[in-house]
């Protein structure tokens, strides 16, 4: 399949601060494209130098075949985008804002149809400014569409949201998917990226640090599972570190997470040095290793909303 | 063009649905009007304390004097030309019409009559009033005597001496100011639509910037027109506020002058991050403005040094403008001068405008 959206080398500096460091890479066509990371990794500005609403420093981003730089009025006409947090038009409907988006276009989806898709039927003639958070997020969505696009550009889809709103943002998304159309979304939640992404690529202090789907991302740097487990006092790291088949141990706020290339020899080994610390374990469970802890292992902190 | 219609029609319906801003725009000027034409209704015409002295016994002395005497603006006190002159030099007259021995000799004999006129330059609603009514009156004999007074600095402009009341000052202030407000408070809701990303989502759609920029300005000249003519309809069948010049020229600095306080609110926006900064910011603006422009005080009340300050308000020259297309009242500055300064004020604030506008 061939790159719908192509960026080389892209730099971005505020001041002193390197928001975007020298980042590359593709998107193909019908793919869904994430970039996961931390609050202020880099993402929102990357993302917004790729849909031509913000100038890069250096490097090239070509989007649909087009240098977003010559032509960026022609890429915009055939991208949709999400922002974060709009709160557009406070006194207009639903219906209007899709409506007055929709001129801005040559081609255009209905307002009905979009209506339909964001599930907003009820609230049609709502003004923007008397929807809940996840309405109007599902508005944004909506908008983004509004001129049916080749490449959907979410920022932070479901940030904020509760679960409810949540499953209600990705149903869009699958249907976009199904539609054969091209997503590039960022998110700091790791089981959105898990649950929608093709390819993931991870960002931190504007550098990406790794790219691939995110399976393999976790297969690539776990063969060992995680064993979770709380803890009553203070624990001796080293000591946890030393029983058999624990090659790492991450404490943070009495929740230790010990990765064990053995499962079977890991647990009963832990029990026998609880049992002979006076320890007390509660909340243990095991489960595979995820992208949060591909996270950890690559930048050595957890990602925080 | 279409989308350019479309943009309009989003304002109009954001616009009539804010209840707030429909009380600032339409409602808050009439209220202003309605206000100031109670406390200065009927008997409250502005009248001028005029000393005159008489020094000549011909008839047709005699009948300017009692010309002078029939001017419903003039309180006449009668008096000899030193005790007036002392009295307008203790503030207890305004102005000081000596007809000089020998007026009517002289015109009996082919010449010109003297009469004397004695004002304070300095008090601008003298000059601005009062000695209009007086060339008025001068000029009635003038135009069958031949030849005007001498004393006289009069104004370039042809004057109507009909009763100028406070609300007739007044109105045309309100206008000028309602304007301003509209213009300058455009700010607001350019930085709420800068914060709450309007600006920017609109920047990712194929919109062109132009287009959203002229559109909001078409739509706020349209509100202009509409306050204009409900703020000229109110006081013209409450309070009989004539309406004696040109439209054409009326219209015209309505929209100039509009469109300087919008580009002073793009260019106030340009320097306020939230709406919650920018509010304080517009106040500490428009309340110099409306008070140090002589809209609604007559300008010498307010202490000398304060004069520079209203010579450079924008809205002393946008209300002497309107002031004199609505009820012809003399100029304190001339239409050229008060279209230049409009004029200057909207290439200033549009270059500032341009040089730190931002649209996120």
């Amino acid at each position: 399949m061939s790159a719908v959206i192509e960026v080389k080398n892209l730099r971005k500096a505020y001041g002193d601060i390197k928001a975007v460091d020298d980042v590359s890479f593709n998107v193909a066509e019908g793919e869904i494209f994430g970039m996961l990371g931390p609050n202020g990794a880099g993402k929102t500005t990357t993302m917004e130098i790729v849909e031509g609403i913000r100038a890069a420093d250096s490097g090239s981003v070509r989007v649909l075949g087009l240098n977003i730089k010559r032509h960026p009025s022609k890429v915009k006409a055939r991208i949709g985008v999400q922002l974060q947090t709009t709160a557009l038009y406070p006194r207009l409907t639903v219906k209007e804002v899709l409506s007055l988006f929709g001129s801005f276009f040559p081609r255009r989806v209905s307002a009905d149809r979009l209506i339909n898709l964001a599930g907003l039927e009820d609230s049609r003639n709502k003004r923007c400014i008397n929807l809940s958070g996840g309405q109007q997020q599902r508005l944004s969505v909506a908008l983004a569409l509004v001129n049916n696009p080749r490449i959907l550009f979410l920022d932070e889809p479901t940030t904020g949201l509760d679960p409810q709103s949540r499953r209600n943002v990705w149903g869009i998304i699958d249907h976009v998917r199904k539609k054969g159309r091209t997503i590039f979304l960022t998110t700091h939640y790791m089981e959105e990226a898990e649950r929608l992404c093709d390819r993931v690529a991870i960002i931190d202090y504007g550098k990406i640090i790794a790219t691939d789907r995110p399976e393999r991302l976790v297969a690539q740097h776990f063969q060992e599972e995680a064993i979770e487990f709380e803890l009553d006092q203070q624990v001796d790291i080293e000591g946890l570190r030393s029983v058999a088949g624990v090659t790492n141990v991450i404490v943070e706020d009495g929740k230790v997470t010990a990765y064990s290339s053995s499962v079977t020899h890991t647990i009963s080994a832990l029990m026998d040095y609880a049992k002979s610390k006076g320890i007390e374990l509660t909340n243990l469970y095991v489960r595979r290793a995820t992208l949060e802890d591909v996270f950890i292992k690559l930048t050595g902190r957890r990602i925080r909303e | 063009m279409r989308i350019f219609l479309r943009l309009i029609a989003a304002q109009y319906k954001q616009f009539i649905r804010e209840k707030a801003a429909l009380f600032w725009t339409f409602a808050f000027p009439i209220i202003f009007i309605l206000l100031f034409g109670a406390v200065f209704s009927g008997e409250e015409d502005i009248t001028f304390s005029v000393g005159l002295a008489v020094e000549d016994n011909s008839s047709v002395a005699q009948n300017l004097s009692a010309a002078l005497q029939q001017v419903d603006a003039f309180e006449i006190t009668i008096g000899e030309r030193q005790g007036e002159l002392q009295a307008l030099e203790d503030g207890d007259r305004r102005a000081v019409i000596v007809v000089a021995d020998g007026f009517g000799e002289s015109i009996a004999g082919g010449g010109q009559g003297n009469v004397d006129v004695y004002y304070d330059p300095s008090q601008t609603t003298t000059a601005q009033v009062l000695v209009p009514i007086i060339r008025q009156v001068l000029d009635g004999f003038d135009r069958a005597l031949g030849q005007a007074p001498s004393y006289i600095r009069v104004n370039e402009e042809t004057l109507q001496a009909h009763d100028l009341r406070s609300i007739d000052y007044l109105t045309p202030g309100i206008l000028a100011m309602a304007l301003m407000q509209l213009g300058i408070f455009a700010a607001v809701d350019i930085v709420i639509e800068r914060e709450n990303r309007v600006l920017k989502r609109l920047g990712a759609t194929p919109l062109k910037r132009s287009t959203l920029i002229f559109s909001t300005v078409a739509f706020r000249l349209i509100v202009a027109v509409l306050q204009a003519a409900l703020i000229l309809l109110v006081a013209r069948l409450v309070f009989d506020v004539p309406m004696l010049g040109n439209w054409f020229v009326l219209i015209g600095f309505v929209l100039l002058g509009t469109l300087a306080f919008l580009a002073m609110g793009y260019m106030l926006s340009a320097f306020a991050k939230t709406e919650r900064t920018a509010m304080p910011l517009l106040m500490s603006i428009q309340f110099p403005m409306m008070f140090l422009s002589g809209i609604f005080f007559p300008v010498e009340m307010m202490p000398s040094f304060m004069r520079p300050i209203m010579d450079v308000m924008p809205l002393t020259y946008l209300g002497d403008a309107l002031r004199q297309v609505m009820v012809e009242s003399s100029a304190i500055h001339s239409q050229v001068m008060n279209l230049g300064v409009l004029a200057g004020w909207l290439v200033v604030c549009l270059i500032v405008a341009v040089r730190f506008f931002r649209w996120e």
